[in-house]
């Protein structure tokens, strides 16, 4: 059997993995009487519809008739590999990492980094791990040096960086996040590195 | 017209004309616009962006303002259609076959204010048919049992469905998935835990702001950057903006077609904008001389932008009456009112008519101000276009950040918007559109309980749905619409209508 489209074969893995996933954590839930539905009745039932029309997804990729090439996007089965490593390392090491909340922070930064590194192109990379590096920062540095972060770390993903640009752009934004959200809003964030 | 219905129009206006709602409708439509100019953010991700800061808001002024963004973005999304020949917004997608052409031969200024004309008259239109159309929905809506409300979210959701672009089963697979992630969290019927994987940050469930900003707004941003595109701007100067009399006699016939066209598939589950100018220009071309669209018709502009205008303004009808998102944008505005304590649904015209009237009211002027905005000021908004995607992405990833984060102050919400992203950008991928996810995300718990709840008062019995009258004619409209989508005719002229 060949494939035909790709996108449909990717997509029917996905929805049975979403499906199959769902459903068998909501077996462990009560599941009521059609009356008196319990918390697991409704996620079961929608997981396995879920599975059922992504296997119908599936199937139909091999016989689409819509031609899609078999690599829809970059895939990089060893940083999965690895990311699925370290996140079940991580599990299973929770008690014992319990004490050492850096290296917790580290490993799961890993694991997150080569998660969104498996996919995709080099922007998807860089725009989401700047994003999520933004989100760690700002309580430690203060929003300044977030943003800071933020901005010239998303403009590497870009395909056209010019570090003059850059330098004013972070300064006007530094700049107006902190008059904007914190002295007009008045959202409650650090502006810079406190004492913790 | 009763008197009853000017005396809620007078009540709506003095709400919408106090200073303190006369600038959130203006910064609202200033922002609209903007952000309808700029290819690369749409109203969405700007609406989500802004959901947090609304909590300090009052609901109306809350309300109006993020409507003036959805309707002001119709209005400038047409600017860059027309001079730049790429969409500023999905809705305009139609007016840069007419439009950019009308602009090379040097008729960008009456294209430009047709379209402001023809939008202006559409979204007085709808105003009116929101005033009219929605107090008699809302009182039906009042009467609705949860049989017959599950049914009405069922056929909101296969609305979306059929609607949405390419395979129908990935639709309604989109929808589930939706659905199932709407419900991780605390069960509120039973109070208990479930799906949250063991993270205490989930018990809440997962915002929706994380949702629709990770699959929409950094999606978009990932895909803008992966593509690599550069942008030129067709004239940089608009002489003569004021259309013939001749234009305006030409494209008269074709306003009112795309207002009526855009009134009816608003109000439509699924419907909105977007369709609507799709439908408008199809049908110009199927009433007027075919071979000239393409070509720069003034019609082929004036059609499709009175419909996305009135399309934007009477989707409102379904969530204001129903508390039914018919789009992800009405989704969003859904959330903004539970944020602000308040239940959608029918009730809320009871309620609050004062909010309800108000927005009404805040739309008529809110178009006036858009007529204002855009035909005497383009040239500020066409100095705008030479903006760099390379300098505006940054400051829209900073925006969409500080909104997340603020949310409940965690980065956690930050990380799981990554994965939302990540998640959107596989959706695009794999041509799995993201749209009835969000419905579904938004509608699974609600639907759940008025699920339990019918099933609860017919003992067990689940022909209850089929059985109740107005259930049952729900479902069965549902089930229809299903039908016809698959019925190989049908079929192929979908595809041939998402090709376009």
């Amino acid at each position: 059997m060949r494939v035909k489209n790709g996108k449909d074969f990717w997509a029917g893995l996905m929805f049975v993995g979403f499906g199959l996933c769902f459903m068998t954590i909501s077996l462990r839930y009560p599941m009521g009487t059609t009356a008196q539905m319990g918390s697991g009745y409704f996620p079961t039932v929608l997981g396995g519809l879920l599975a059922i029309l992504g296997g119908a997804v599936f199937l139909r990729a091999f016989v689409s008739k819509f031609a899609n090439p078999f690599h829809v996007f970059h895939f990089r089965p060893l940083l999965f590999t690895a990311a699925l490593v370290i996140g079940g390392a991580i599990t299973f090491a929770h008690g014992w990492l319990k004490d050492m909340p850096m290296t917790k922070y580290a490993l799961v930064g890993m694991a997150l980094a080569s998660f969104i590194g498996a996919f995709g192109p080099r922007a998807l990379f860089v725009i989401l791990l700047s994003v999520v590096i933004f989100g760690y920062a700002i309580k430690p540095l203060g929003l300044v040096l977030a943003i800071v972060l933020l901005i010239v770390l998303s403009a590497l993903g870009g395909y056209d960086f010019r570090k003059k640009e850059i330098v004013i752009l972070t300064m006007g934004l530094a700049l107006f996040g902190v008059l904007a959200f914190v002295k007009g809003l008045g959202l409650p964030f650090d502006l810079w590195p406190g004492e913790w | 017209m009763d008197s009853l219905l000017l005396n809620n129009l007078g009540v709506g206006f003095t709400i919408a004309l106090s200073l303190q709602n006369l600038v959130y409708c203006f910064f609202g439509v200033l922002l609209g616009t903007l952000i309808g100019v700029l290819p690369g953010i749409g109203p969405l991700a700007t609406i989500a962006m802004l959901l947090p800061v609304t909590f300090g808001l009052s609901p109306i002024s809350a309300l109006i303002m993020l409507a003036g963004i959805y309707y002001g973005a119709q209005y400038g999304g047409s600017t860059t259609s027309i001079l730049v020949n790429i969409p500023g917004e999905v809705s305009s997608v139609i007016t840069c076959l007419d439009g950019y052409q009308m602009a090379r031969q040097g008729r960008a200024g009456p294209a430009l204010a047709i379209s402001a004309i023809g939008s202006f008259f559409a979204g007085c239109v709808a105003t009116v048919v929101i005033a009219l159309f929605a107090p008699p929905l809302a009182e039906v809506a009042l009467r609705f049992a949860p049989a017959e409300y599950f049914s009405l979210m069922v056929l909101g959701l296969v609305g979306s469905i059929v609607l949405a672009r390419g395979s129908l089963v990935k639709a309604i697979a989109m929808t589930i998935l939706g659905l199932l992630l709407g419900l991780i969290g605390t069960d509120v019927t039973t109070g208990n835990l479930r799906l949250s994987f063991g993270l205490p940050e989930l018990s809440d469930g997962i915002n929706f702001i994380v949702v629709a900003m990770g699959v929409f707004g950094f999606t978009e941003i990932i895909i803008n950057l992966e593509k690599g595109r550069s942008r030129e701007v067709a004239s940089k100067k608009v002489t003569g903006l004021m259309p013939t009399l001749e234009d305006l006699r030409h494209s008269f016939g074709a306003i009112l077609r795309g207002t009526a066209v855009g009134s009816v598939l608003g109000i439509l589950p699924g419907g909105g904008a977007m369709l609507a100018s799709f439908a408008a220009y199809t049908l110009e071309k199927k009433i007027g001389d075919a071979s000239r669209f393409g070509e720069g018709e003034i019609r082929g502009v004036a059609s499709p932008e009175a419909a996305n205008n009135a399309g934007a303004q009477t989707s409102f009808i379904p969530m204001l009456t129903l508390g039914i998102p018919s789009n992800p944008v009405m989704a969003l505005m859904i959330g903004a009112l539970m944020i602000q304590g308040i239940a959608p649904g029918p009730q809320v015209m009871t309620q609050r008519p004062e909010l309800f009237w108000g927005i009404i009211a805040s739309m008529w002027i809110g178009n006036l101000m858009l007529v204002v905005l855009n035909l005497p000021l383009i040239g500020i908004w066409v100095k705008l276009l030479t903006v760099p995607y390379r300098l505006l992405y940054p400051s829209i990833l900073l925006f969409c950040c500080i909104g997340v984060y603020s949310l409940s102050n965690s980065a956690f919400d930050v990380m799981l918007t990554a994965l939302f992203g990540l998640m959107g950008y596989i959706f695009v991928k794999l041509e799995c559109e993201p749209a009835p996810l969000i419905l579904g995300f938004i509608l699974g718990p609600l639907m759940e309980e008025h699920l339990r709840r019918a099933m609860r008062l017919s003992r067990g019995d689940a022909t209850v749905f089929f059985t109740n009258p107005i259930s049952g004619v729900l479902l069965g409209v549902s089930l229809v619409l299903l039908l016809i989508t698959l019925a190989p005719a049908v079929r192929r002229k979908r595809e041939a209508v998402f090709e376009e």
